[in-house]
């Protein structure tokens, strides 16, 4: 019965992923890859994985979906023909680039399934460090205390990410077209649950992400989700200008993680060793409130956020 | 199996028809607004009824009230959605027919 | 009891999967929307299944996202306002649905 739950879970993501991309309707494709992310999510979940399958329902049903929604319709503004004309141009190399793939993707799944043997000594080794830091979930502590260099690099990505975005639209301060707000009776009923609702459980994750499933990314992503929300209904707007508490919302938490690492430099300790678990608290912090903003302002395509018409 | 254990059973089972329910009304029905009107019934109280059975499983009353309130997301979340979807598919231009032939 | 569990799951999955049918047919933006609805509604039950038979009651957090966020999508879509332009016109719905 498992083996059956597997399998078809794995057969469905082939198959979404291949209808994501393959076709010629563009929409289909967007919705078939919200499925996508949806049915990952369910995957996670299976693998027992609380704390990606927290991320991806956030990212995956908050704001990307979102995202391609209002990226295919500033699409058909620029050029109405095409994403409905989208014909699939066959290269002479995808066979090969194919099979390629495929080749690497079961010679790593064949390796991955054989290491038995001496591995797992780091994960005993990080069991055995684990409560020293304070933490009781181990996922948090790779993140932030064990392997913290890999995680301050990916928000210091995203802040790239968002430098990216800003330099494609040029510095005139112009945004992209904003999608009208959806002001309509129901959806505002609808905002005022979920927006105080999603600030209530990303202050949980936070704070859980110590002990439980949860931590800095699922509760950014929460709130970038909620911010999402309230770009569409009119809430917030999008803005030319970055204002000062944005630019500061943007770089807290790739500033305040490198400080820390920096500064246990000049106390003797190695670079990004986490002085306490109070250390840890800050930087999660300072690592959601980046994370909320700079997806918010990569959904927007904007350089920052205004208060809205209401 | 214990009593709690059969009543459990028999809500997931029925929640599940509820689903196939939703999913047939969306496979046959003639067009997007009667899709719409099927699966947002199933599927509302299908999730209803697998939440009360899995609340009857878990055997905690916070467990059962965190269920509760994905439910009542879920319904006002249905709503919303249903609700805007059907706006933009009389937009598109959905011929809705009436018992009496016309359209409306 | 332990059978019950996996064997939902495994009909909610085919119930997610027969959902894509009318994702991949539409004809509709709306009809792929809404069958989208449904497939969030039953990934949501998988999961809040997951967290049942695997015990592992974070997931109903997981869940709880995906049904908070959903909505969002749809709002984006309302958004977005405007009719496909690959159907030639308003669908009939007599013409083969079957």
């Amino acid at each position: 019965m498992s083996l059956a739950v597997d399998l078809s879970i794995a057969a469905g993501l082939v198959v979404l992923a291949w209808r994501s991309l393959a076709g010629r309707d563009l929409f289909r494709g967007i919705v078939m890859y919200i499925v996508f992310g949806l049915l990952l999510a369910v995957t996670w979940a299976r693998l027992g994985s609380p704390d990606l399958a927290m991320a991806e329902a956030a990212i995956g049903a908050g704001v990307t979906g979102a995202l391609l929604m209002v990226a295919y319709w500033r699409l058909k503004r620029i050029s109405p023909a095409e994403p409905e004309d989208r014909s699939p141009r066959r290269s002479r190399l995808a066979a090969t680039v194919a099979l390629l793939s495929t080749g690497m993707v079961a010679a790593i799944g064949l390796a991955a399934v054989q290491a038995i043997g001496p591995g797992g000594i780091a994960g005993r080794a990080l069991f055995e460090a684990l409560p020293a830091t304070g933490l009781g979930n181990p996922i948090t502590g790779v993140l932030v205390v064990f392997r913290n260099l890999d995680t301050v690099l990916e928000v210091a990505v995203l802040l790239a990410a968002y430098l990216a975005v800003r330099a494609v639209l040029g510095d005139r301060g112009e945004s992209l077209a904003q999608p009208p707000p959806q002001e309509a009776r129901l959806v505002g009923a609808l905002v005022g649950v979920v927006a105080p609702l999603s600030v209530l459980v990303a202050l949980y994750l936070l704070r859980a992400g110590s002990y439980l499933p949860g931590g800095a990314f699922q509760a950014g992503a929460t709130l970038a989700a909620c911010g999402v929300l309230l770009l569409l209904t009119g809430r917030l707007r999008a803005a030319a200008d970055a204002g000062p508490w944005v630019r500061g919302a943007l770089v807290v938490g790739t500033a305040v993680f490198g400080l820390f690492g920096v500064a246990m430099l000049a106390f003797g300790e190695p670079l990004l060793a986490i002085p306490g678990t109070w250390a840890v608290y800050l930087i999660e912090t300072a690592m959601m409130v980046s994370i909320a903003v700079t997806l918010m302002l990569l959904f927007a395509g904007a350089a920052g956020l205004g208060g809205g018409r209401r | 199996m214990t009593a709690v254990e059969v009543l459990a059973a028999a809500m997931l089972v029925a929640g599940g028809g509820f689903y196939l329910a939703g999913t047939v009304g969306l496979l046959r029905f003639p067009d997007a607004l009667s899709r719409l009107h099927a699966l947002t019934k199933a599927d509302n109280v299908g999730l209803l009824l697998v939440c009360a059975g899995l609340g009857l499983l878990s055997g905690s009353l916070r467990e059962a009230a965190l269920l509760l309130l994905i439910w009542l997301l879920a319904l006002l979340a249905a709503t919303v959605s249903a609700h805007l979807i059907a706006r933009r598919a009389l937009a598109d231009g959905v011929e809705v027919e009436r018992r009496d032939g016309g359209t409306p | 009891m332990s059978l019950v569990l996996p064997a939902l799951l495994l009909f909610l999955l085919g119930n997610l999967f027969a959902g894509l049918w009318r994702v991949h047919r539409g004809p509709t933006p709306a009809d792929r929307m809404l069958s989208a609805l449904l497939i969030g509604s039953t990934s949501v039950a998988a999961v809040l299944v997951l967290a049942e038979w695997q015990q592992l009651p974070a997931l109903r957090v997981a869940s709880l996202l995906v049904v908070m966020l959903a909505a969002v999508i749809s709002i984006a879509f309302a958004a977005i306002a405007q009719a496909s332009a690959g159907s030639p016109g308003p669908p009939d719905p007599k013409a083969g649905e079957r």
